[in-house]
């Protein structure tokens, strides 16, 4: 057991990481409201996301920009671009999603009038 | 020139869909014109690089000229080449319908049309894409705007477009979840790449979570059961329009993409405490091809039996893709083929009946049959028998070479489980033409005629339906083929 916890010690990114993922789902399972529900996706996809960056970030590391000129080139120095590529489109993503779901969250409310799914279901029979 | 076939798929419905607004700006009438031009243009051009696979071989095609690892890659094998003929001409004849079944306020809809042609680019592009974050990006392409399509027609299918993407969403993010432990593991998203440096690498348990995760997540997008609570009442009240091509699509495409990694990825020989993992995926295939037969046999409305139909088979496919032996295979992607096409006859087929006859459950269509179009009862008896696996249809076949795929891998549960939705598929088509074929109390015979677009999407579907029947050899033969020679 102690030894489990010096592990997840070590490693508190990850810990970050599967608290937010694990908030997100019992969000999303939990409230009736959709935009909560909402709230919670964001908050899985955020934890996504900083999965990636948790695993790419690089103490002391500099753009991965080679001048002109430059001598040897020593990798060591710089970070790895493509995680930081993949995050920006997971973000571009995650916008578009959201954006898509505060179109249908108000075209809910202004057909049914509520956002609470109980009620929802309700109307729906 | 031949070689940028694909991207030329890609960006044509795209460029078409982007500019939508512009083209249209003055005349609205076009938008129902401008989408069929490009989705005629879309099938010829997959002919072509139909041709030009069959003639060269499978090709990767390399983006902007950077070659694989550094630059994207797609791969432009048969496989690719076929799915992405059938995909091309589902959406030809759902759209011709769609000229005629379309929910009031559509017609003429800008939106709507920018959706169908950027869904169709996405679709694409998820078929070719051979790197696992382009595959993220083009499935959720096609989730969003297969979201927005669901809630296209308002009311109820507002909350159900609604769970559909928070479920979606999920399993999206699943799946970027799942190939960023694959690149921690492994340094590369190239498929090719991964298949070079993960055999060696699958004990490790950041690989194997990695692959549970987008297995978890395309599960959500294929509907594998127990994750298909999304796909009925979605497709049940998406508008008529829409159903066919996202019923025959969506699912379908997010299985290829499984299988693409499946087939690179997952060899027979990777086990998990002893079991191997194919064996697990196909009895989860096995379990949702039961299940999914078992749920629509209890439906009353006609969508919803269709819908649990398609469920049902997507687990046929994943026995099929999953028995570790090319016979196996084959039959798994030529029924996936079958089942696109199969999927968007029944879901046109249900349409047009609440169109014409404004009737959606079991016994709204009592004795419809003596009073509908023939044309809408003779493809519903083909797709019946396509469904059901009778020859000489494309289903038949499909269901024939994957029990011949677990007779030789020896697996008795596979072999029971397809002729088991085989019966239970038999059992709700039963439901349908009892109902169909009743007498009915007055008899007042005035049989409706259906519009000429209707008669040329339903006999070209069912025309599809008994053709892959009887070309189903050279057809298998061709994918087993691309299969032996290391394609997909």
């Amino acid at each position: 057991m102690g030894e489990l916890f010096q592990t997840l010690l070590q490693r508190p990114n990850f810990v970050v990481f599967v608290i937010l993922f694990l908030w997100g789902i019992y969000i999303m399972a939990v409230h009736p409201n959709l935009v909560k529900k909402l709230i919670g996706l964001y908050i899985v996809q955020t934890s996504a996301i900083f999965f990636l960056v948790a695993f790419s970030a690089k103490d002391g590391a500099t753009v991965p920009i080679i001048l002109e000129g430059a001598a040897a080139v020593d990798p060591s120095i710089y970070a790895n671009p493509l995680p930081h590529v993949l995050t920006v489109t997971a973000i571009v993503v995650q916008v578009a999603t959201l954006g898509v779901s505060l179109a249908l969250v108000s075209a809910i409310y202004r057909k049914f009038g509520t956002l609470d799914e109980d009620e929802l279901i309700e109307k729906l029979k | 020139m031949s070689s940028h076939l694909p991207i030329l798929l890609f960006l044509v419905p795209f460029f078409m869909g982007v500019s939508m607004p512009i083209l249209t700006a003055k005349r609205r009438a076009l938008c129902p014109d401008i989408t069929l031009g490009t989705v005629i243009v879309m099938v010829i051009v997959a002919i072509l690089n139909l041709r030009f696979v069959l003639t060269e071989g499978p090709i990767e095609y390399a983006l902007g000229g950077w070659t694989a690892p550094l630059g994207i890659a797609w791969l432009n094998d048969s496989i690719a080449a076929v799915i992405a003929l059938t995909i091309s001409v589902v959406s030809l004849l759902t759209i011709v319908y769609g000229r005629v079944v379309v929910t009031t306020g559509l017609e003429k809809s800008v939106p709507y049309y920018t959706l169908i042609l950027i869904m169709m680019s996405g679709l694409v592009g998820l078929i070719f894409a051979a790197d696992l974050f382009n595959v993220f990006v083009f499935l959720e392409v096609a989730a969003l705007t297969g979201y927005a399509l669901v809630a296209a027609s308002g009311g109820k299918a507002l909350v159900y477009a609604f769970r559909y993407l928070l479920l979606g969403s999920f399993g999206a993010t699943l799946y970027l979840l799942g190939l960023s432990h694959l690149y921690v593991a492994t340094g590369t998203l190239n498929m090719a790449d991964l298949s070079d440096r993960l055999p060696e690498l699958m004990t490790s348990t950041a690989v194997a979570a990695g692959l549970i995760y987008i297995f978890l997540g395309l599960s959500i997008k294929m509907a594998l059961i127990p994750l298909h609570s999304w796909l009925p009442d979605a497709y049940a009240n998406a508008p008529s329009s829409v159903t066919p091509f996202l019923a025959s699509t969506v699912t379908k495409v997010a299985l290829v993409a499984w299988v693409r990694i499946e087939y690179s990825l997952i060899t027979p020989t990777v086990e998990v405490s002893a079991v191997p993992v194919l064996v697990l995926l196909e009895e989860l295939g096995v379990i949702a091809a039961l299940v999914g037969g078992a749920l629509a046999l209890i439906q009353t409305d006609l969508k919803r039996m269709f819908a649990y139909g398609g469920v049902s088979h997507i687990g046929l496919i994943l026995i099929g893709v999953s028995l570790g032996n090319d016979t196996g295979f084959a039959g798994g992607m030529f029924y996936l083929i079958n089942d696109a096409i199969m999927q968007a006859a029944l879901f046109m087929i249900a349409g047009a009946i609440l169109h014409y006859h404004n009737a959606s459950t079991l016994d709204d269509v009592r004795g419809l049959g003596h009073v509908t179009s023939p044309w809408l009862t003779a493809s519903l008896i083909v797709v019946a028998i396509a469904m059901v696996g009778l020859p000489p249809t494309g289903g038949f076949f499909g269901k024939w070479n994957i029990i011949l795929g677990a007779l030789e891998a020896e697996h008795y549960v596979a072999v029971f489980a397809v002729v088991a939705s085989t019966l239970l598929t038999f059992g709700y088509f039963l439901k349908v033409f009892a109902n169909w074929f009743h007498q009915p109390q007055a008899v007042e015979v005035k049989t409706i005629e259906v519009a000429r677009e209707l008669r040329f999407s339903l006999g070209m579907a069912s025309f599809a339906i008994i053709a892959l029947g009887l070309m189903s050899d050279t057809v298998v033969q061709y994918l087993l083929e691309s299969v032996s020679r290391g394609g997909i």
